[in-house]
């Protein structure tokens, strides 16, 4: 029996990592005129950790990562950078991350290698060493092919490519990506998602995205952010538990006869529509799985599982953010 | 230094791998070409002197350097590739400064290729050419050169707009030459000789009036070298801005 939520597959820090905290943002707040786009964002991000900033388009989850690049001066707050304050010594914080941004802005007369050597010289990088990252991470991103290619003539996903290249090009210790997936096809995601699964192994990411499938799949940990405030923060599992209300039943079997699955769900009481996967929700008691297998299979259903979850992570955010305030 | 470098070699990069630099530098040089051969008195008394050409140096400078300098910041600004260059450990003085050198870099190019009108006076001139006075004025063009791109710079951080930025940069151009101009400055002086000293002092043309014979008066020097200072610091403080 499958025990974990429904909402997705988990993933858990590397547990090598040292207990090392990258950022540190401390009360971060912004407003923009009357709009209060970011309001006391307080988190903490050690090394190995995937973060993901989830939240509803405008949410405030660029603003928040605008504050820890330094890009944009908080009214109050602070954050740092490996113990670095970024409005004190911007410099010396700006050395240990690499950023995407959102737009994925290149200079578009530049050829794909002169770009790679601009942010590379910029970011302390010189001769043997600048020659040997630049071949390093255009390999691994399958941008070889590419590097004589002006930025401009590039398909919107190898334009991604080039920038996380320069993102990643000095090894950062914290890299962050602002919706590093937006418009890519599910192939580019997918490589997206492998990659920032990699990184993790030696550095803290921190990624934005207002797809709630991507944060499932990869991160290990999940802010969500919603009205430019922190609303909730944890793993999967913990958000789906602490923020999640009730049980719910996943039956999965191929050839259920949807007949005698209504039947059943008549029988017992399940709200839903019938058909080869069954949702029940059955509010704050756990089910007797044991029984409802049992009906089940007497129902002709050649089950593959049964599994009970808590409320998944889909339905925790929609909750969260679906305006009403949280309840804890 | 070596981060003003890298960012002005990125932005030469961007002047010559695309027409803007060889447009500017051929159009200056042939507009300043053709009103120097129609205004000289070369033909004439075949006078070895560029008096003209650097009289009309200020005048096309006005139009040029902020055609040369729109796109340094706005185009950035507009692409939203200041994201990624302010994110870079690169103080903004450095950026600001080595956007800057790279336009003075074109404005270098403009010269050097204007340098064939003295081989060419000095080529048809009966008389012996006196080098000094134009060695003097071409170290002048540059020093406005400086000033006027600087003004640019600033200008172009103002507006994510390039036509905006062009056009406030001619104009605050066109106010730096024409309105703080000797001839402003002596319609003032019946009204108040202090307003009228002040505006002759402010402006380009009684600074370059001297550079224009060939003369570098340290007063000329130090006023275009502190426009540029100015202009570049007010250019900093723009970009800071940004943050907030």
């Amino acid at each position: 029996m499958d025990q974990s939520h429904p909402g997705g597959v988990s993933v858990t820090a590397p547990t090598s990592t040292l207990e090392k905290m990258v950022i540190e943002a401390d009360g971060l707040s912004r407003s923009f005129g009357q709009t209060r786009a970011a309001e006391k964002v307080s988190f903490k991000v050690k090394r190995g950790e995937i973060l993901g900033f989830l939240g509803p388009n405008g949410a405030g989850k660029s603003t928040t990562l605008r504050m820890i690049t330094g890009l944009l001066a908080p009214d109050e707050g602070t954050a740092k950078i490996c113990g670095i304050d970024i409005a004190s010594d911007p410099i010396a914080a700006k050395m240990k991350f690499g950023y995407l941004p959102e737009s994925v802005p290149l200079y578009d007369e530049m050829e794909v290698i002169e770009y790679l050597r601009f942010v590379g010289t910029a970011r302390g990088l010189v001769g043997s060493d600048l020659a040997k990252r630049i071949e390093r991470i255009s390999h691994r991103l399958g941008l070889k092919a590419m590097l004589r290619r002006r930025c401009g003539t590039l398909s919107k996903g190898f334009r991604q490519r080039v920038g996380l290249a320069q993102a990643l090009i000095h090894d950062p210790e914290v890299v962050i990506l602002d919706e590093p997936t937006n418009g890519l096809d599910p192939r580019q995601i997918i490589e997206v998602r492998d990659l920032i699964r990699e990184l993790a192994q030696q550095c803290a990411v921190i990624f934005s995205t207002h797809i709630l499938q991507e944060i499932a799949a990869i991160c290990s940990r999940i802010i969500i952010i919603h009205s430019g405030r922190l609303i909730a923060d944890g793993t999967p599992e913990e958000l789906a538990g602490e923020f999640g209300e009730g049980w719910q039943v996943v039956v999965e079997g191929s050839g259920v006869d949807p007949q005698r699955c209504g039947e059943l769900q008549l029988a017992e009481g399940i709200p839903g529509s019938p058909g080869e996967t069954v949702h029940q929700w059955l509010g704050d008691s756990i089910p007797d799985l044991d029984h409802l297998q049992k009906r089940l299979e007497e129902s002709g259903s050649p089950l593959i599982q049964v599994g009970v979850g808590r409320e998944s992570l889909e339905q925790v955010y929609l909750r969260l953010t679906g305006g009403e305030e949280l309840q804890r | 230094m070596k981060n003003i470098l890298t960012v002005a070699r990125r932005e030469c990069g961007a002047y010559f791998g695309t027409p803007i630099a060889w447009i500017f530098i051929a159009l200056q040089t042939a507009i300043l070409s053709f009103f120097f051969f129609l205004y000289s008195p070369f033909f004439i008394i075949e006078s070895a002197d560029m008096r003209v050409w650097f009289g009309l140096t200020p005048f096309t400078m006005m139009v040029f350097a902020p055609a040369v300098t729109m796109r340094l910041w706005s185009e950035e600004l507009r692409t939203g590739s200041t994201e990624v260059l302010l994110s870079l450990p690169l103080p903004v003085k450095d950026l600001v400064i080595g956007k800057w050198l790279a336009s003075v870099v074109v404005l270098l190019a403009s010269v050097v290729c204007s340098l064939g009108i003295p081989a060419t006076i000095s080529w048809m001139s009966a008389s012996p050419v006196d080098w000094g006075p134009i060695m003097g004025g071409y170290i002048g063009t540059v020093l406005a050169g400086m000033m006027f791109l600087a003004l640019g710079c600033w200008v172009s951080a103002l507006s994510q707009n390039q036509v905006v930025s062009l056009l406030v940069g001619v104009t605050a151009g066109i106010v730096l030459v024409l309105a703080l101009s000797p001839d402003f400055a002596a319609f003032l002086t019946s009204t108040s000789e202090p307003l009228a000293r002040t505006v002759e002092a402010l402006g380009v043309q009684s600074h370059f009036r001297s550079i224009e014979r060939g003369v570098l008066a340290i007063s000329d020097v130090v006023y275009f070298l502190s426009g540029s200072c100015l202009f570049l610091a007010l250019t900093v403080f723009q970009v800071e801005l940004k943050k907030q």
